[in-house]
């Protein structure tokens, strides 16, 4: 039992945004990878569970998500990936749901975002912090390779099908989700890229997405993939939200979006869906956790503007 | 930190944004590098693709206004900190009779040990018989002038103009980036206002926030403020209705006032697609939210008829 103590022990750590050391997160890593590889790239979750959406490396923030939604195992958790970059404690964050995962592998579902990839991660920040706050990229290195473990997407009780992005034009059926390869890097084109990057569009088929990856859909494409695959809802997180959460195409598609004051910047609340288990939805919204709960942060971490 | 000092360490973090940004390649600027390290923080896209945005127009109207006066003009740069337009300009033979740059004296002491320690800044500022006069913190050369002023004290600001030669009746553009944000209202329409009274031919270009009065605009207000940094002339940028009559009910004649989403839109779309390839963007509305809280405003008065009424992004 001396796992689980340990295991414990980390997440105490953690959950006082205090990193582990770095043999810690391998060997966590290296636990998270053989429970990870048994996942399907549709997860099956059972309702009631708790969807949310980006965290974005706010800590604090997701400590005050727990504090609302209730602490795991009590409540069951599917978070809809986007667990790094951007905010100041990537690392923390998302070591501390990967423990979570490990610990409570049957109350937290993690699928995979569009930042959980190497070459985004060095552009937004959780490279950087990783090299910052071990003084190497290995621990960088484990995670980015868990990353790939990450499921593409999850259904809850058959009804409502989750997923960071959104809809690509190369896929019809859940089964063709199934059919990825899904341990890679995330491509740059391609069903898995556009699962991770699409948005939805007031429009009829599919559009050109400004992000530069994935595609735009429209509501036609929404309810054709929703009877074919007999969903009754389309969840979704990657796009801010200043309330939030949004429907889109009536109530076909859902954005919910978990961080709160993103970028420390633009003033937005969150959301989370709770779910019952009779799929009855629930939203709760929240602000970024208060000045005061935030610790003393080493280094003062300072959001951009132009000055 | 004092309230002066955390407006002057404004320059030092817009200075090392503009630095990751020309090191990415979104604009060129041969000259940055001279004026601040290089720094391990990465910048997010949306932060370079602003500034890109900001450093393009700017440099836009400031070209327009050399054109049509034939640089029988001057170029006033107010809280000019390490900006290099100036060395930009001169590499395209766009010199005006008298560029002056106005900052805090700490800011304008550094610029100078810059100029004085790299000859790429100093041999443009060298006419062919002219002599370069140079103090710890102040310059001036036969085109180019850098002196300190506090721009709230209208008295040492005419002196310090005075000394560089500045000539009221020539057509004259005055330039602040983010700068009167930090001055009360009381103060920058005074400043507004006379330099509308003294100088009969003249173009004030503004760069700063706009409507300030949503989440965003109080959550940046909130987050200035804890690194000691007060927008204490926030009141004036509450929407560019506000922006646009600070200038027109303190002399004023006529100009338009932009938020850089619009702006952005208005700049050359080809270099902003080859701009925009250089890093993808995952969250187009972030920029989009940064660039509507920022606003380009010019204001003219046009006695000698210049056409002044022309100048425009395009």
């Amino acid at each position: 039992m001396t796992d689980i103590s340990d295991l414990d022990r980390q997440i105490e750590q953690l959950q006082r945004c205090e990193i582990i050391k770095e043999s810690e997160v391998k060997a966590l890593c290296a636990k998270a990878r053989e429970i990870l590889i048994e996942e399907g790239n549709v997860q099956a979750v059972d309702a009631p569970v708790t969807v949310c959406g980006d965290i974005h490396g706010q800590f604090y923030d997701l400590k005050e998500l727990f504090t609302v939604g209730g602490k795991v195992p009590e409540t069951n958790y599917l978070f809809m990936g986007d667990f790094v970059d951007r905010g100041f404690y990537s690392v923390e964050t998302f070591l501390l749901l990967l423990a979570l995962k490990v610990r409570y592998p049957d109350r937290i579902t993690l699928i995979r975002g569009n930042h959980e990839s190497r070459q985004i991660t060095q552009v937004y920040g959780f490279y950087d912090e990783c090299l910052r706050k071990y003084g190497s990229i290995t621990v960088w290195r484990y995670c980015t390779e868990i990353f790939d473990y990450l499921s593409l997407s999850a259904i809850v009780d058959g009804r409502i099908f989750c997923v960071h992005g959104g809809l690509s034009p190369s896929i019809t059926s859940l089964d063709q989700i199934r059919q990825i390869d899904r341990k890679q890097e995330v491509p740059h084109d391609g069903p898995m890229c556009d699962l991770l990057w699409s948005d939805p569009e007031d429009m009829q088929g599919w559009g050109v997405s400004p992000r530069g990856a994935g595609y735009l859909f429209g509501s036609d494409v929404v309810n054709s993939f929703c009877q074919e695959n007999e969903v009754d809802l389309i969840c979704r997180a990657h796009q801010l939200v200043m309330e939030g959460y949004k429907w889109h195409f009536g109530e076909m598609v859902l954005t919910v979006w978990s961080a709160p004051n993103y970028c420390y910047r633009c003033g937005n609340v969150a959301a989370i869906l709770e779910l019952d288990e009779n799929l009855k939805r629930e939203f709760t919204i929240f602000e970024a956790a208060p000045q005061e709960s935030r610790g003393i942060p080493s280094k003062k971490p300072q959001p951009d503007y132009f000055l | 930190m004092s309230a002066d000092e955390a407006v002057i360490s404004t320059n030092d973090d817009a200075a090392s944004c503009k630095r990751f940004g020309v090191d990415k390649g979104y604009w060129n600027d041969p000259y940055i590098g001279f004026f601040v390290q290089k720094s391990s923080a990465r910048k997010a896209p949306e932060i370079s693709r602003g500034y890109y945005a900001r450093v393009k127009s700017i440099e836009t109207l400031v070209k327009n206004f050399l054109t049509l006066t034939e640089c029988k003009c001057q170029v006033v740069s107010l809280g000019a900190g390490f900006d290099t337009l100036f060395w930009r300009l001169n590499d395209e033979g766009l010199v005006p009779q008298s560029y002056v740059e106005i900052d805090f004296e700490p800011v304008t002491a550094k610029k100078c040990h810059f100029i004085k320690s790299k000859k790429q800044l100093l041999e443009p500022l060298s006419g062919e018989d002219s002599e370069i006069m140079m103090s710890k913190s102040e310059l001036h050369s036969a085109n180019y002038h850098l002196v300190s002023a506090d721009l709230r004290n209208l008295a040492t600001l005419e002196t310090k103009l005075s000394a560089s030669g500045i000539d009221r009746a020539l057509p004259t553009v005055f330039i602040s980036e983010c700068v009167l944000v930090y001055i009360e209202v009381e103060a920058t329409d005074k400043l507004i206002k006379w330099i509308a009274d003294s100088f009969p031919t003249a173009l004030f270009i503004n760069y700063e926030q706009v409507n300030m009065t949503d989440a965003f605009g109080q959550v940046m207000i909130q987050n200035l403020k804890a690194r000691d940094c007060v927008l204490s002339g926030a009141v004036a940028c509450a929407s560019l209705e506000t922006q646009m009559n600070r200038f027109l009910n303190n002399g004023w004649t006529g100009g338009d006032a932009l938020d850089l989403c619009t702006v952005y839109k208005c700049l050359p779309q080809a270099d902003v697609q080859r701009m925009e390839r250089l890093e993808l963007l995952d969250e187009r509305e972030l920029l989009d939210q940064l660039l509507s809280h920022y606003c380009l405003v010019w204001a003219y008065k046009d006695t000698k008829n210049v056409g002044l009424h022309n100048i425009s992004l395009s």
